[in-house]
Parts: structure tokens; sequence; C-alpha cells
């Protein structure tokens, strides 16, 4: 074997190993990380479900079906949010979130938010059903208002 | 009218018209208003700031086309061998009273609008992470798709600032360099005559102007109903 055909082989191993060791790494994130990555997609589907609402709302018309699928994705995923904010999942999960301090030194204000948003989404469910551009409108500020004060506490300003 | 004209006239010649002048401050009040109301949160002004920089936007490209000669495109948008040669006279000392944009300021003008156009439509498809504040326009596209936008409404910033800051250097190097007061021209609108210069005054039309403004606030105001008139 000449040197260079062992030393490209030597290569292929280390990065075989490279690769391997990463991917380990990845699969054996930390539950910090887990929760931090899990609320943050969670976080993405709700944008995604109010946005649903606010385009119905501008076109002056409310489809019922997809207005109700979103609310209840509002409601049902402010309840697992809730609880994906367990302790060291702030800046030290070692994954980037805006997710400020304050939610651990002030869990009771954080719970209560968090409440105050899935009592608000719960009534979206029902403003959704009743069809009416007018009742989904002012659920919809509704809504916004609580993600929005609880943003502005305990999310860091991007 | 004309007697006024006589005798304001002496020494100076007109360069800018009312409605170029008032373009240009109102776009940087503008400009600097949507900066600050962006920076509150103040989603519903910095999107009515937004709406008026479009009407702006829209007039201005009007009136490239129908304004006076110097505001129009074709007279102020030159090929590389008279920016070239511009480029090289720029260290004389001696001012070269320029009727209207120079050659290089002429791409200046045209790199701004074509970036603040860049910012305007990307703030109108645009949402926030939330879901809760959006561009008129991002009923159009996905979730994914306005907050792309906003991140590029973020970045084109940049860019406006850069031309900003290139702007504002070049008038200072103008003033300090060559003595010549690009702000108070772009106030009066006029500029120091040459000796013996004979250039003729702007001609525009008040109904053209009046056409271009109902034509931009039209438009603008489509826009900001997403086109959606119920």
């Amino acid at each position: 074997m000449t040197l260079s055909k062992s030393l490209s082989l030597a290569a292929l191993g280390m990065s075989a190993a490279l690769v391997a060791i990463t991917s380990t790494m990845a699969v054996a994130a930390s539950p910090a990380a887990t929760a931090v990555t899990t609320r943050q997609a969670n976080f993405k589907k709700m944008g995604g479900a109010m946005k649903v609402l606010k385009d119905q709302i501008s076109s002056g018309a409310i489809s019922k079906a997809e207005a109700v699928a979103a609310a209840k994705t509002l409601a049902a995923t402010g309840r697992a949010q809730a609880k994906l904010f367990p302790n060291g999942s702030g800046a030290s999960a070692g994954v980037k979130t805006d997710a400020l301090p304050a939610i651990w030194t002030n869990r009771a204000a954080f719970d209560g938010q968090m409440k105050a948003y899935i009592a608000q989404a719960d009534k979206m469910v029902v403003a959704a059903n009743t069809g009416n551009v007018d009742a989904v409108t002012a659920q919809f500020k509704a809504v916004g208002g609580t993600c929005a004060s609880c943003h502005k506490q305990f999310r860091a300003d991007d | 009218m004309s007697k006024a004209a006589a005798s304001t006239t002496l020494g100076t010649t007109r360069i800018w018209d009312p409605t170029i002048r008032l373009f240009h401050w109102l776009l940087v009040a503008l400009i600097a208003f949507s900066w600050w109301s962006g920076e509150q949160h103040d989603m519903e002004r910095h999107r009515l700031s937004g709406y008026a920089i479009l009407a702006l936007l829209v007039f201005r490209v009007f009136w490239g086309f129908a304004g006076p000669r110097t505001a129009r495109f074709s007279s102020f948008v030159r090929g590389p061998g008279a920016v070239l040669a511009y480029v090289k006279s720029l260290g004389s000392r001696k001012g070269h009273a320029a009727d209207g944009h120079n050659p290089l300021g002429g791409w200046s003008v045209v790199a701004m609008l074509a970036v603040i156009a860049l910012m305007v439509g990307a703030g109108l498809f645009a949402s926030d992470v939330d879901g809760i504040e959006s561009g008129p326009l991002a009923t159009y596209v996905s979730f994914e798709q306005s907050e792309t936008a906003a991140d590029l409404h973020g970045t084109i910033f940049n860019g406006i600032l850069a031309l900003v800051g290139l702007h504002v250097l070049a008038v200072a190097f103008y003033l300090v360099w060559k003595r010549q007061n690009l702000v108070r021209a772009m106030i009066t609108g006029r500029r120091a005559s040459e000796e013996g210069e004979t250039t003729a005054d702007l001609r525009w039309s008040p109904v053209l102007a009046l056409v271009g403004i109902v034509l931009a606030v039209a438009l603008a105001w489509a826009v900001s109903k997403g086109f959606q008139f119920n």
C-alpha cells in the first residue's frame, strides 16, 4: 500500500468516525435543548394558525372549518407550550433562544401569562364556531394581546 | 409671477421643481419615522408610513417620465463613459454646476429608489413571528414566505443606511471640497449660476403633477387594502 493510499484511507476512517460522533451528539441532545427546539417549532405552528385567521379577517369572510381548526391549534399548542419551559431551558440549554431569564426568575407571572393566553385561545375556538367575521376579529385582537404582553415581558426583542 | 421670477433669478438658476423638493424631504422624514415606529413596534403607524413612502416612489417614477428635464431619468441616467469622465473630474476643486443630477449622482438616485422599493416590497409581504402584525400583501403568501420577507425587510435596511450615509458624505464633499451647497439648492430649488451661463428655466405641468399624485395615492391605497375591497 502506498503512503498516499494509506493516508487517504486514514482520512476516510477519521471522517467516518467524526460523522458518527456528531450524529450521536445530535441524537443525544439534552432534554433542555429538545424543549427549546420543540417549543420553537410549536410557536411557528401557532404563528401559522394566527396567519390563517388573519388572512380570513382581511378577506372579510370566515371559512368556518379552517378557522375552527386554526383556533384549536392555537389552544392545543398553547397547552403544550406551558410545559415546554423546564428549568435550564434558557440560554444555558446551548440552543439559540429568545427566552429571557425572567421566565424562570418570575415563574408565577410567566405561568399566569400562559394561562391568560390559553383562556383567550379557547374563546377563539368559540368565536370561530360562530363563523362571524366581527366575532373572529375581536377575539383575534384579544388573543394577539396576550401574545404581545407575554413577549414584551419574557422574550428578547430581535 | 414673471416679475417675481425676473427679480429673483439674478445670479441663480432653477434646477429643482417644487414637487421634487417635497418628494426629497418627505422621503427623509418618512424613512426616519419608519425606522422609529418600527423600533417602537408601533406597527399601525409603521404601515401608514410605508404606504406614504410607496406613494412617493410611484410619484417619483411617474415624474421621471413626465416631470421637468432635471427630474427625467432620460436626462440623468448616463452611460459608463459619462460617469467615468465625471469621476475623473472629482478631484478638481473647480465646481462644475450640473443641470440637476450629475452623472454619478444619477446612479445614486436609481440605487436609492431601487433599494427603497425593495424595502417597501418586502414590508408589504412581511409578517412578524407571531402572525399578529403583517403587511397587507402577506395574505397572498405562506407564513414561511412572509417570515422570509420580514428577514429581508430587516436586511435591506442596512442597504438604505449605507446609501444614505454615502449620500450625506457626498453632499459634505461638495460643500467642503467644491464649495457647492447642495442642501440649499434642494430647499430653494436654485443654485448659483456661473458667469455668462444661460440655462433654460424648468418647465413642468401642474396638471401632470396632479395626475401623478392622484395615481400615486390611488395605488398606495389599493396596496394598503391588499387589493381586497370589502
